[in-house]
């Protein structure tokens, strides 16, 4: 590395979510050369923690891990779990599971939007997202109660039933989302403040994708087809047909595209689960001991494939609960995408994959040779990635 | 034959005695066992071979004794290979798998961290989720490590204070 190389470090500070990072950049004019990983600033060893509790503590512990899709959490450990006692949930139960969710992933995808509109400093976008975000929290709040930890997960089922008035409203709901994301996508695709910050920004080859193990929108972005709703079916998602949306741009613009049809096609999933949800129980009662067993069981998560690795020894607590995170493993893929690129679009990539983007809260930037550090802040790299692109 | 059996098959007839207690657990679960000087043909294999291009995670646990790995690797994103391995506690050293698949790296280190496996071979162990000033031989997800001691190591801010 020469002398005019400068490291600037983004990150750790992270005040709400799940994953802090700290990315330090290696850095050569206006290009990324080299990019370093380091996590773990909130760390809160819910893994250690899961062992000390029962299985059914460990169902809040799960819905914890993630702020965002809280759902996705405790679908992978139930559905672990009862795999380990050997307990089916009712079907009426399987296909609530995939009400909620879809609503989350609606959620999830809409905050997402609206933060990479933010990145690129396409603020009205920011806000008229975020507006309609709140219809699909108002149904979260109608179905479970809750905005973010909705509790709806149980071992062996689900906690809450849903009636024909939450029924009407859910529909009524979806088609509001459905008309505005439908224009939102049409808006995207012509839009130069969007076009001109994304369309070739953080390429992502196909052969680099599953090279480096990317998982969710992100892979599906670079053209390749894998969905674990579709591939490694699980709740009720086998009884429900649906297209796994794919775009093969490879770049930022790519997957904003994927996010937005794939809203489109969860609203057609919880109709369809709607329609044909059968009558009947919503859970069946377990014991709280479990023989010795283990289990894999994984879900696709707003952000991806999520997995949990559970091993039970006979008592009422886990011998070991494994959890990966879809972040995690999108990680190297993000280091690829950055390096080659632009410091302007650190923020845009970055966001690209959808991680808990809070952690960029602060940027150091160190010159070696007069070594000297500056602070930064999120605001002023972001201010400095829409004036450099302002003056090209 | 469903693609299960025939990766199953497959890998027996492959690796013969090498490769213990391979079984379908379910539909698009394989789990098996292997000594870890085999682990790495055999991942080499899957991938190569039987298209097993995605890991998803390494699983480390404590089992008294000596600590498990488990590698999960998964076929067209549908069937997850588990395959174990054990290694002493007193000397946990194995053969990274960065060079077969990228993404292990970060799951290696991960592993080095909370249980202390020594990945040889892997560019970067640096602390990936624990604090720097962490004090060195502790391994939080290993069972003789209690929560009061992770709690006490907490509360004086870790080894420097």
């Amino acid at each position: 590395m020469s002398g005019s190389t400068i490291k600037v470090i983004i990150g750790p500070q992270h005040p709400a979510l799940k994953e802090p990072e700290r990315f330090i950049l290696e850095t050569e004019g206006e290009y990324v050369v080299d990019v370093k990983v380091r996590i773990g600033y909130i760390h809160r060893g819910i893994e250690k923690a899961m062992e000390n509790r029962t299985y059914l503590q460990g169902l809040y512990l799960s819905e914890r891990v993630c702020g965002i899709c809280s759902d996705a959490h405790t679908t992978c450990y139930v559905q672990g779990v009862e795999e380990l006692l050997g307990v089916e949930p009712p079907p009426r139960s399987r296909f609530i599971r995939v009400v909620v969710a879809e609503l989350e992933r609606i959620h999830s995808h809409l905050l997402w939007l609206g933060i990479a509109a933010h990145e690129i400093g396409f603020d009205t976008l920011f806000m008229y997202v975020w507006r309609d975000r709140e219809v699909v929290m108002d149904l979260l709040e109608i179905v479970s109660g809750n905005r973010v930890h909705y509790a709806t997960n149980t071992i062996g089922g689900v906690r809450r039933d849903l009636n024909d008035e939450k029924i009407h409203k859910i529909l009524k709901g979806l088609k509001t989302l459905e008309d505005r994301v439908k224009e939102y996508l049409r808006m995207i695709q012509k839009e130069q403040t969007v076009l001109k910050r994304t369309v070739n920004v953080g390429i992502l080859s196909k052969s680099d994708a599953i090279k480096y193990g990317a998982v969710g929108p992100t892979i599906r972005a670079s053209g390749v087809k894998r969905d674990v709703r579709a591939d490694d079916p699980y709740a009720a998602y086998d009884e429900i047909p649906f297209n796994v949306v794919v775009e093969d741009g490879c770049d930022c613009l790519a997957r904003i595209m994927v996010r937005g049809r794939e809203v489109l096609e969860s609203i057609h999933i919880i109709r369809e689960a709607l329609k044909k949800m059968p009558g009947g129980e919503i859970r069946v009662r377990v014991k709280p001991r479990i023989p010795p067993a283990e289990a894999l069981s994984r879900v696709e998560a707003p952000r991806g494939e999520l997995l949990y690795y559970i091993r039970s020894n006979g008592t009422d607590k886990p011998e070991r609960c494994k959890i990966r995170t879809p972040t995690l493993a999108n990680i190297p893929s993000l280091c690829k995408m950055l390096v080659g690129g632009y410091i302007a679009d650190v923020p845009i990539v970055l966001a690209g994959i959808d991680p808990c983007f809070a952690c960029m809260d602060r940027v150091l930037v160190i010159d070696r040779e007069k070594k000297e550090a500056k602070v930064w802040t999120l605001d002023m790299l972001r201010r400095y990635g829409r004036e450099w692109y302002r003056k090209r | 034959m469903s693609k299960e059996e025939e990766i199953l098959e497959k890998i027996k007839g492959k690796f013969g005695n090498n490769i213990k207690d391979i079984t379908i657990k379910r539909s698009r679960r394989i789990f098996a066992e292997t000594d870890m000087k085999y682990l790495k043909e055999i991942l080499r294999y899957a991938k190569d071979e039987l298209g097993f291009d995605h890991i998803s995670t390494i699983t480390g646990e404590d089992l008294g004794e000596e600590l498990e790995l488990i590698y999960h690797i998964a076929y067209q994103n549908a069937i997850e290979l588990s395959i174990k391995t054990k290694i002493p506690k007193e000397n946990p050293r194995i053969a990274t798998i960065v060079d077969l698949y990228p993404p292990a790296g970060i799951y290696e280190r991960e592993v080095h961290d909370l249980l202390g496996v020594v990945f040889e071979g892997n560019p970067d162990l640096s602390p990936l989720l624990l604090p720097d000033n962490w004090p060195k031989g502790v391994y939080p997800l290993r069972k003789d490590v209690s929560l009061e001691e992770i709690k006490e190591i907490i509360e004086k801010g870790g080894e420097k204070g």
